[in-house]
């Protein structure tokens, strides 16, 4: 087992909109995308899990191998919207850390 | 010999382009400059901001609008979009002074047409009477599923995102180039190409992977782009040459800051990037092609509005003593209780909140990490209130509590917190939040968006300006 982290070049988040989130994937070599794009780990079930909110409210989980990357896309929860009251993260880009230690065999 | 649309890119927000890389793009011929200056990313504040550059300041807006004087000096029509980042009609209004001010200092003159993405609330409000239903973009529960005329009401501005139609017309108004509010960013690349009679799907691919400037290439900097589109496929390549546009780079561009990294809704029906090929030609350009257009029945232009929620006021204060750390909870909660006691008789005109870096100030409830491991906090104590002057009011007695009330093994008696500046306390001005993220129906794709073709530099400002 190896932490996602340790298999990216990039995991990112940012706002698509203030109403949605998105989090994108990208790898240094097709051998670990491939490892994780095989795995099946990375289901709207776990992110769902990961992030407290409905399955429902993970629109979107892509593979898009030309550029090997995997896009998970989030509507944001309570507390998330870009300039409400209690946001943190205006552009959103801070919120990639709970799939850091999702765990890929 | 093959058709061909040169388009070079720039980003207008204030972030800069480098005059080297830009001289280089201009010996490659451009048919097109093309600049995004509007953007709904830095938050619902820019739109309600009554400043009139509340971005980047006017000095980084001017640096960025010199690239016109350069245009028009190559002969090279140009469309941006300005008013950053909101694109309302104050801020594009910002803009057109800076350009009247470059005018003057290099002694340009040009005719341009000034599309406002401003949408006036009465249209809007005539459309919902009649019995049009807008549907909101994103099944979130904090909008209303359809706009209401209440929310209308409640919105201070309303701007929409113009697709490329109204700059094509705009285009066939005898200008050297056009100057949008807010507008859709590939639309603002799609227009020349479209009423050149390009295919849509690769006009808007290519708008879509150079919209951003540079950031489709490799090591990602803000930088110009270029995009070469042509009957069957394009080419981008960045002018700089420390970038590289890689197929990872251009293909993986498509993902920034979209839900769906092959299928992209927009005003007329969708792009599909499922089937696009892409190609390394040499070292530092990529080809594409593959890229498909699919129309739709109807046609729909995103609009953006916010509403007032009252007056911020912020204190930024740091910990370091540990004790303190300790019982940071409890703690924040007595002054919380305090606060309570104090403003008892107006409890329904404020809301105070903390803000704990070091323990979950990025996270907030997210955060997984429940201990905190730093030796110093940094608390920001807000205060939203009806009044700029209750929610000072508010910040400065929480603040009063902070530096002296009391907690276990206490021993700093003569203040808790170190506070940076002085005075402690930082009027914010007027607080918003986004209310209206909804799709309008057009019959026309134009209608909304007031075309006014304008001779620079202008003698006057921009008259009946809101």
């Amino acid at each position: 087992m190896v932490k996602l982290v340790n298999l990216v070049k990039t995991l990112r988040s940012k706002n698509a909109g203030p109403f949605l989130t998105t989090m994108d994937i990208f790898f240094e070599d097709r051998e670990s995308y491939e490892r994780v794009k095989n795995s099946g780990v990375i289901t709207k079930e776990l992110v769902a899990k990961l992030y407290g909110i409905p399955i429902n409210d993970v629109v979107g989980l892509y593979y898009y191998d030309p550029a090997m990357g995997i896009k998970i896309t989030i509507i944001k929860p309570h507390g998330w919207i870009s300039g409400d009251p209690e946001n943190t993260d205006v552009l959103g880009c801070s919120q990639h850390v709970p799939l850091q230690d999702i765990e890929i065999p | 010999m093959l058709r061909e649309l040169k388009d070079l890119s720039f980003v207008n927000m204030g972030y800069g382009w480098y005059p080297e890389t830009v001289k280089e793009a201009l010996k490659w011929e451009p048919d097109v400059i093309v600049g995004q200056g509007t953007s709904t990313d830095p938050g619902p504040g820019y739109l309600g901001s009554s400043d009139i550059y509340p971005y980047t300041e006017r000095f980084n807006q001017k640096k960025d609008a010199e690239i016109i004087a350069l245009a028009r000096e190559n002969n090279i029509p140009f469309i941006v979009s300005a008013g950053t980042p909101s694109g309302s009609n104050l801020h594009l209004e910002g803009f057109l002074r800076i350009v009247d001010e470059i005018c003057k200092g290099s002694g340009i003159k040009f005719r341009a047409a000034v599309i406002s993405g401003e949408v006036d609330k009465e249209y809007i409000k005539t459309k919902l009477a009649k019995g049009e239903k807008m549907r909101r973009l994103v099944d979130t529960p904090r909008v209303s599923e359809f706009l209401t005329l209440d929310e209308v009401d409640r919105s201070v501005k309303i701007v929409s995102q113009m697709g490329p139609e109204p700059i094509m017309k705009a285009l066939g108004m005898d200008v050297d180039g056009v100057i949008t509010g807010r507008a859709l960013d590939v639309g603002l690349h799609m227009a020349m190409p479209l009423k050149r009679g390009f295919d849509k799907g690769l006009a808007a691919h290519m708008a879509k992977v150079i919209e951003c400037g540079a950031l489709a290439a490799v090591p990602e900097v803000i930088d110009i782009m270029f995009g070469i589109l042509r009957e069957d496929h394009f080419l981008v390549k960045a002018p700089n040459p420390s970038l590289r546009c890689t197929v990872r780079s251009v293909a993986g561009h498509s993902f920034y800051e979209r839900p769906d990294p092959s299928k992209e809704l927009n005003p007329g029906g969708y792009l599909d990037i499922s089937e696009a090929k892409y190609e390394q030609v040499d070292e530092r350009t990529v080809k594409v092609w593959g890229s498909k257009w699919v129309p739709s029945d109807k046609y729909f232009v995103k609009i953006e509005g916010i509403k007032p929620i009252g007056y911020r006021t912020i204190n930024v204060a740091g910990i370091r003593d540990p004790r303190m750390i300790k019982h940071i909870d409890p703690f924040l909660e007595s002054v919380s209780e305090e606060v309570r006691k104090r403003f008892a008789e107006v409890e329904e005109d404020y809301t105070l909140m903390f803000r704990v870096y070091g323990k979950n100030g990025v996270l907030s409830e997210w955060e997984p990490k429940k201990e905190i491991t730093s030796h110093e906090l940094c608390i920001i104590t807000e205060a939203i209130a009806k009044t700029q002057e209750l929610a000072t009011a508010v910040v400065a007695y929480a603040r009063g509590k902070l530096l002296f009330w009391n907690y276990p093994g206490r021993t700093t008696t003569a203040g808790n917190v170190a506070c940076p500046y002085s005075p402690f306390d930082i009027k914010m001005g007027e607080a918003y939040v986004w209310n209206i993220w909804h799709l309008m129906e057009l019959d026309d794709p134009c209608e909304p968006f007031k075309v006014r073709v304008v001779d620079f530099p202008r003698n006057k400002p921009w008259e009946g300006l809101k």
